[in-house]
């Protein structure tokens, strides 16, 4: 056995059925039962009686068959779950299969993508049906932040989406922050139950999403949770170096509300390492820790002048100080040295705060520039300004009064050997961009003295604490970690799927079961409904453009800069999705319609990850003849043919691909299937009677007919 | 070594000699990815940066075992 113990006892078991290895009846029905209830298991429908049942059912067979073999079948499934029963129980229980050998189980690509494995198909169809509230109920089983991941997530499962291989992904994003939004101001976020109290207390260093996220699973999972945190506010880096304008207060608060609901208390203004040590934690009862300090530290610029002027700032102190409400005008002329995120965050920021002029110098082209094009582009409209290939050499001014930053002109070089480039400063190319600020957004890393209270923590050569990724366990086994402080500052979603990681991590620890040596795979939480779409529809739905607040507001003041979509544009968006959670990709449809069909109907140019072509659903509707044969050999029920309404439907995950008026037998009114497909029939069958214009007769019928010709 | 940049295809093309790299990644190695997340502060070619492994999950890499599939 290669790949999911379920799967293969269920091949295994249908092997010996079909070749009559049961040959007394009743153990043969046996046999039947523990089929019927393993293929429970791996479609996710079972329930806890299942695997007892199984084993009592093989037992049975083992102590009542009188033959060998048959023995030996019941014995293959009593040693399956054996030797496998944490994979067995993890099918009913988590509905999951690692291996993705269970097709019902496996995730699709968005869920595989999301750091904290979130069941993204299941969401958005539940979205598109109109129901919000249990669009955030499967959410918030993995992540306790759907509303500030649907302002500022950096999207990986867009990434991956499928539709992404037609023309543009799905906006998973954006339809989550509504969701959000609307189940909150519905009254119906909620969270989930609780498990019964351990009686065991857990700390948690720094409220940012790692922290939180780590506090809210613990607390589900019944620990008594508490959170210290230095800043006099919860939200980490979401609060304090996201501005406003991308993510408002509110959203976090309310998230952060449903937190402390779970009964996880926080300590603000509590700075670990200086207000409170490791050894006076411990004494307090704490038997797991977990670290999510971030990294907050600003990189210095090393360049000269840049500790001799009031005016030189760094931009994630800036950025903290706006968000805590100082509003404070840092220049008339300001320039943002960096060509990242937090950069851009500094530059607009600073507009907003009233600077006339505010210009982001970079040292290589926009081409090479890390922030997100988003961004990037809002900049630009809002009025921000480039100087692409420009070092920084020196900060200039006199008696704490800066003029402004020395500069080079660069260009970029190709490494010997690389084809990476690399700007090289012009010699005599230096020149002074005036400026009566400069703030710095180089990059952060890890403040060290801020952990120096925990003897034997191990670092990374990348001044990060040092984690088993599978676990987020460091080199102490009580203390586990995530979030920017173990990856660099890294994403808000990466964050909260390493607190997630290292609550279950946590669990594991406090109940004495080994850690796992591979990171989790996201599970499934639902199979539900999918949405019908016609084929037409399906490929005219464009992704939709998010309105912006007006350019004067947006250079102006806090406020929200997106606006959301309207409720129309979401429930539509939601049904170009493709549902990856039933539709495997497989290709077995395709392959069955070309190549033994010989009819080609189906233009599924999306299958393959790295080369896909062209794609078009409404392609079918020419050719197909609605032979049934793509269904029938579909694996996971994704594509399906039904008689409706006189009428023979093809469809794909809800994408209605063909449907035609159905014939009946004139003679027995029995239905005879869709013309296209009685024609194809008739060209393969020349022994049955030609089928007039005048009369249409079912198989049935014909050979009655046939037999009566003959006897004439 | 290139700059990789969002959205790029790449594949995991061979076992890192980097500290970050653990045991279980080793079964990574031939993936296709799409980069989710590069360095976004500094273009650091040290740096681990995030990838969406086809099938495996995101997880971060260090960038001398990532190669760019050609379109």
């Amino acid at each position: 056995m290669n790949g999911c113990p379920v799967n293969d006892t269920i091949r295994v078991l249908e092997e010996s059925i079909e070749s009559s290895v049961f040959k007394d009846p009743r153990i043969r029905r046996i046999g039947e039962e523990i089929l019927e209830l393993m293929k429970d298991v791996a479609w996710g429908r079972a329930g806890e009686d299942h695997i007892p049942a199984i084993k009592d059912l093989a037992k049975t067979i083992v102590e009542d068959s009188t033959d060998e073999n048959a023995g030996q079948a019941g014995q293959n499934v009593i040693h399956a779950l054996e030797n496998h029963e944490e994979v067995f129980t993890s099918h009913v229980q988590t509905h999951n299969c690692t291996t993705g050998d269970c097709v019902r189980l496996a995730p699709a690509p968005c869920q595989m993508a999301c750091p904290s494995g979130i069941d993204v198909p299941t969401y958005v169809a539940l979205i598109g049906m109109g129901r919000d509230a249990e669009a955030i109920e499967v959410i918030r089983k993995d992540n306790p932040f759907p509303w500030i991941c649907g302002l500022v997530c950096t999207r990986p499962c867009e990434f991956m989406c499928v539709r992404g291989r037609i023309d543009t992904p799905i906006s998973i994003k954006h339809l989550k922050a509504f969701a959000a939004e609307k189940a909150l101001s519905d009254r119906e976020y909620k969270n989930p139950e609780k498990a019964q109290d351990k009686n065991k207390k857990v700390c948690v260093i720094g409220a940012g999403p790692g922290g939180m996220s780590a506090a809210y699973f613990l607390a589900l999972k019944g620990y008594q949770v508490t959170v210290f945190e230095a800043q006099p506010v919860a939200g980490g880096m979401m609060m304090l170096g996201i501005p406003r304008y991308r993510l408002p207060r509110e959203v976090i608060d309310r998230e952060v509300a449903m937190i402390e609901e779970l009964g996880v208390e926080f300590r603000f203004n509590t700075r670990f390492g200086k207000d409170i040590t490791f050894d006076q934690l411990k004494s307090q009862g704490f038997e797991a820790f977990f670290l999510g300090i971030g990294a907050h530290k600003a990189f210095d610029l090393n360049i000269p002048g840049e500790k001799n002027f009031s005016q030189v700032l760094e931009a994630i102190d800036f950025l903290r100080k706006v968000a805590l409400g100082e509003r404070k005008l840092p220049g008339k002329r300001v320039v943002v040295i960096g060509g990242g995120n937090v950069a851009i965050d500094a530059a607009r920021t600073s507009l907003r705060l009233g600077s006339k002029e505010v210009i982001i110098a970079y040292r290589r082209t926009r081409h090479e520039m890390p922030a997100d094009i988003e961004e990037v582009e809002q900049a630009e409209e809002e009025g921000i300004r480039f100087s692409f290939l420009t070092i920084p050499i020196e900060i200039v001014g006199e008696n704490d009064n800066l003029k402004g930053l020395k500069c080079l002109r660069a260009d970029l070089v190709a490494k010997e050997g690389s084809d990476r480039k690399i700007p090289v400063p012009m010699l005599g190319s230096d020149f002074i961009m005036e400026a009566d600020a400069v703030i710095s957004a180089i990059g952060q890393r890890v403040d060290h003295m801020e952990l120096k209270s925990i003897s034997d923590l191990k670092w990374s050569r990348r001044t990060t604490v040092n984690v088993d990724m599978a676990s987020m366990q460091t080199a102490r086994p009580e203390v586990f970690a995530a979030g920017d402080a173990v990856t660099g500052p890294a994403t808000v979603v990466e964050a909260i799927g390493g607190g997630k990681r290292a609550a279950e991590a946590i669990d594991r620890y406090l109940s004495g079961i080994p850690q796992p040596e591979m990171p989790p795979v996201p599970v499934r939480r639902k199979r539900v409904d999918w949405l019908e779409v016609p084929a037409a529809t399906k490929m005219v739905l464009k992704r939709p453009e998010m309105p912006l607040l007006n350019i004067e507001r947006r250079r102006t003041t806090f406020q929200q800069a997106e606006l959301g979509y309207s409720e129309n544009q979401v429930r539509e968006e939601a049904r170009r999705c493709l549902r990856c959670d039933v539709c495997l990709r497989c290709g077995k449809c395709v392959e069955i319609c070309r190549d033994k069909m010989g009819i080609d109907a189906l233009e599924l140019g999306y299958l393959d990850f790295d080369h896909p072509v062209k794609t078009d659903f409404r392609v079918t509707e020419e050719k197909c003849i609605l032979c049934g044969a793509c269904a029938a050999n579909c694996p996971n029920d994704a594509v399906c043919i039904e008689d409706r309404k006189g009428e023979r439907i093809l469809d794909m995950c809800g994408t209605i691909l063909n449907r035609q008026k159905l014939l009946y037998c004139d003679s027995c009114g029995a239905v005879i299937g869709p013309a296209r497909y009685m024609d194809y029939v008739k060209n393969r069958l020349d022994s049955l009677p030609p089928r007039t214009e005048k009369e249409k007769i079912c198989a049935a019928c014909a050979r009655k007919k046939s037999a009566k010709l003959l006897s004439i | 070594m290139v700059i990789f940049r969002k959205g790029q295809r790449v594949v995991i093309f061979q076992k890192s000699e980097d500290e970050s790299w653990e045991d279980y990644m080793d079964s990574y190695i031939g993936s296709h990815g799409i980069i989710t997340d590069p360095d976004t502060t500094k273009n650091d070619p040290d740096d681990l940066v995030e990838v969406s492994v086809d099938g495996k999950g995101t997880h971060r890499f260090p960038q001398d075992c990532l190669k760019l599939l050609n379109d």
